[in-house]
């Protein structure tokens, strides 16, 4: 203790070193390591151009300030601030440092020369591994970004090469065969009075027809796929995908909303857009051997979601991207089922309620499922479903989907029922309207097919369309919904609520966003309306009287706001409850919308009451 | 003020340098009380700015085991005589000092007062040594402040004060090595906030 040239240790550093990972979880030792060995900058706009550029190179350790990472192309890869890294994948890779940065506040950085970066890389293998990692992700952020941009936009008419091919059913198949040489397409759809009947294939001709011996000179009808899957023009790319991959289809008819064929989309249509990751996340979905496999698969699924987001233009696709994801972990899990354990004793569909059903999905959300079996079920049949609704359910949780805390999934028995049993639930419901029978009202009621027997689902939403007609059960709907009110004051002041640590912040989902579903669904329910997506039920409210065109339209509007705005506190995480902001960290400009936003919930709510509760309240 | 006492200054007088081709010692020291003529040094600590950057590897933090009355100070640096007898002779001390000092900036958050404790003690020892040249970052901050408004507080002029303008983080004040880090930062945050570090001399910032 007595040398002069003693080194010293900065405790503030070094505290602030040790809270951070990886650090965290090594040895105090590595954190001094750092310190005794770092050196300190502070970058400004005027300095910027001079980080990165050094002639040595550094891990950077972000201490204060926010700075955003640029690539080439001036994407913004990622944004930066205190106890982020940046600068490790040249450290591993011995590249030469290809982004930029750029200053959005000024601050100091931590910074550690590749000797450092080296050492403790050899020392701890825990601190390889988080750098490792992080630059995988790194990687696969930018490759999604990249491949992702523009995807969501891409309507299915976009996409189709050329106009339809058709034929009557009573063309013969050595017609069909001429039709599809001269036109150069290797699928027709057979029409009658301009409405799509059926689709012969390539596969078609050679399976039906060659290797069965079959006259030519029959009609083609004779081997077409009658009722075949079909898309409309503007749907997305992702939803022909998700369809084409789930039914093993090469092929599908693209329709006009008349249901006038326009032409086809086919899988090799599709191979050119192979690069977009989504689809081949979806992909190796169905095609998983595993539980493992999916598994692994499944944990790609936040990096994919993440790097998404800050692409794509409509901020509800990123929902139905994530729903669309956990159908398709459903479809395979059943089937990987089904494998192990034989074929279902009878019919059975699997459904789902809540966010799922309304394809507004976060990384966030539980489970909410169910399976509809057949009415004629007998009581030794069950023990099959019990088991099947006890492996999905579990194996959902280990692909990172929540368990359900209030038990809305098919491993619960109140959760698997015949047609007739879940009509009967949902009746009971809504004759006796207390508060736990109007929360069951707002997640069942929202609910979706995803796979399985479907006219097990038609029938219960046929059933539940004549039952759900009552005064009384709106009446209550609307007095429950009145009762969650805005987080504004009297005076156009938002009302915070405050955390354990006394950070104040607002709760966007439930206090704004789920309201708004809540009013949505109830004239949806109104008017028969048998979508469960919000946005698609405002959209098909259009076509009703039962809501004006303006209201609609704000709360359309509303709803992308507020959910535009929870996602980004997702994704940034300013360490508050999820679904929660803290407004002071918004622009003015997006407080006064967000306080024009819960206004015009307000109204709505009102109306609401007024409308179906008379003003009873 | 310090210029006609100090005229060694001209003769390094290389002022008109870039600052970041010159290496600087942050210092900061606790004392006993504000006169150098009857107060003592408590601990001294430094730490290095080499091409614009803080090299925390060589921050040095030195308690003088030889105060003979730290009376109320303690108040303020915690510093007792048990800590104090693990500390160093003041003449090893200064020596150190004076052989970081060479050739290189000394910089301290209200300079004449450190200053004067340090030249008094090297009066004493004989050492003859001086920094080429003194930069005071509580000074900087003055001048900046006036500018845009003239009337002043003193508080703003506190290190802790002079640091939140600059979004730069709390730290445990009143010991030297924290504040002698701070001081360092500080000054990286004032030189960066002129504009482009290349090209910024060092006589702007005397």
């Amino acid at each position: 203790m007595t040398q002069t040239g003693m080194t010293v240790e900065h405790q503030d550093v070094l505290g602030f070193v040790s809270k951070q990972s990886p650090f965290n979880a090594l040895p105090i030792a590595s954190a001094h390591y750092f310190v005794n060995h770092a050196e300190v900058i502070y970058l400004t706009v005027h300095n910027q151009a001079d980080a990165l550029q050094d002639e040595e190179k550094y891990l950077y350790l972000v201490r204060t300030g926010i700075f955003d990472l640029v690539d080439t192309t001036g994407e913004v890869v990622t944004r930066l601030s205190s106890g982020d890294y940046f600068g490790y994948p040249s450290l591993l890779t011995g590249e030469e440092i290809k982004n930029r940065l750029e200053v959005q506040s000024p601050g100091l950085i931590l910074i550690l020369p590749q000797a450092g970066f080296d050492f403790l890389r050899h020392e701890y293998k825990l601190f390889e591994q988080h750098f490792v990692r992080a630059h995988k992700k790194r990687l696969l952020s930018s490759h999604y970004q990249e491949r992702g941009k523009g995807w969501s936009e891409r309507k299915i008419s976009k996409l189709m090469t050329k106009s339809a091919v058709v034929l009557e059913p009573t063309a013969s198949i050595v017609e069909a065969a001429q039709v599809m040489q001269s036109e150069g397409v290797s699928s027709v759809m057979i029409t009658e009075g301009g409405q799509l009947h059926g689709v012969v294939t390539d596969r078609d001709l050679r399976n039906r027809v060659l290797a069965s011996e079959l006259d030519p000179a029959m009609p083609v009808a004779s081997i077409m796929t009658p009722e075949p899957k079909f898309i409309f023009e503007n749907n997305r790319v992702f939803s022909a995908l998700h369809l084409m991959l789930k039914h093993n289809i090469h092929h599908l008819p693209v329709l006009n909303e008349a249901r006038v064929p326009l032409g086809m989309v086919t899988s090799t249509d599709l191979l050119r857009l192979q690069n977009s990751n989504p689809v081949q996340l979806i992909g190796q979905l169905y095609k998983a051997s595993s539980a493992q496999e999916l598994q692994l698969l499944a944990k790609e699924i936040p990096v994919l979601l993440r790097s998404f987001s800050n692409t794509v233009e409509d901020i509800s696709f990123v929902g139905a991207l994530l729903s669309g994801l956990t159908d398709a972990l459903m479809s395979r899990l059943t089937e990987l089922f089904i494998k192990q354990h034989g074929d279902a004793p009878c019919a059975f569909s699997w459904i789902c309620f809540g966010s799922q059903a309304r394809e507004e999905q976060t990384l966030d959300s539980d489970q909410d499922n169910g399976l509809i079996l057949a009415n004629d079920i007998s009581p030794a049949e069950r023990a099959y479903f019990a088991s099947l609704g006890e492996f999905v359910t579990h194996q959902l949780v280990a692909c990172g989907i929540r368990a359900c805390p209030g038990n809305i999934m098919a491993s619960n028995e109140l959760c698997r029922g015949t047609v007739d049993e879940w009509a009967a639930r949902f009746y009971g419901w809504m004759m006796s309207p207390t508060p736990q029978a109007m929360l069951n009202c707002k997640i069942f009621f929202d609910h979706r097919y995803i796979c399985g027997e479907q006219s097990l689902y038609q029938k219960l939403t046929t059933q539940l369309s004549e039952i759900s007609r009552k005064e009384l059960f709106f009446a209550a709907m609307a007095t429950d919904i009145s009762t969650n009110s805005v987080p504004i004051g009297l005076f156009q002041q938002f009302k915070l609520q405050r955390s354990k640590d006394k950070s104040k912040y607002l709760d966007l989902k439930t206090r704004g966003i789920a309201i708004i579903n809540d009013l949505v669904r109830i004239y949806a329910l109104k008017c028969g309306i048998n979508q469960a997506n919000t946005q698609a039920r405002l959209k098909a409210l259009k076509a009703h009287t039962q809501l004006n065109k303006s209201d609609i339209y704000n709360l359309q509007d509303c709803w992308r706001f507020l959910t535009q705005l929870r996602l980004r506190s997702q994704i940034e995480q300013h360490q508050l409850p999820a679904n929660c902001i803290n407004p002071e960290t918004l622009s003015s400009l997006e407080r006064h919308q967000l306080k024009e936003a819960f206004h015009l919930i307000k109204q709505a709510q009102q109306a609401c009451v007024f409308k179906f509760a008379r003003g009873s309240l | 003020m310090m210029r006609w006492k100090l005229p060694w200054f001209f003769k390094h007088g290389a002022a008109k340098g870039l600052w970041i081709e010159r290496e600087f010692v942050v210092l900061d020291l606790e004392l006993t009380g504000l006169d150098s003529a009857q107060h003592e040094i408590v601990s001294v600590a430094w730490v290095i700015i080499k091409r614009g950057k803080i090299v925390l590897s060589q921050s040095r933090y030195m308690l003088n085991r030889g105060v003979e009355c730290l009376d109320q100070s303690p108040i303020f640096h915690g510093i007792d005589d048990v800590q104090l007898e693990a500390g160093h002779d003041i003449d090893d001390i200064m020596h150190a000092l004076a052989k970081v000092l060479e050739g290189r900036v000394l910089v301290c958050h209200n300079t004449p007062l450190d200053w004067s404790f340090i030249h008094a003690s090297f009066l004493a020892m004989g050492i003859t040594t001086r920094p080429t040249h003194m930069i005071d970052t509580l000074k900087i901050e003055k001048s900046k402040l006036l500018r845009q408004h003239p009337q002043l507080i003193q508080d703003h002029l506190r290190l802790p004060a002079c640091r939140a303008r600059y979004g730069l983080p709390d730290y445990q004040s009143h010991h030297a090595l924290s504040d002698a880090l701070a001081t360092a930062e500080l000054l990286l945050a004032q030189v960066n906030h002129l504009g482009a570090q290349k090209h910024i001399k060092l006589n702007a910032l005397l």
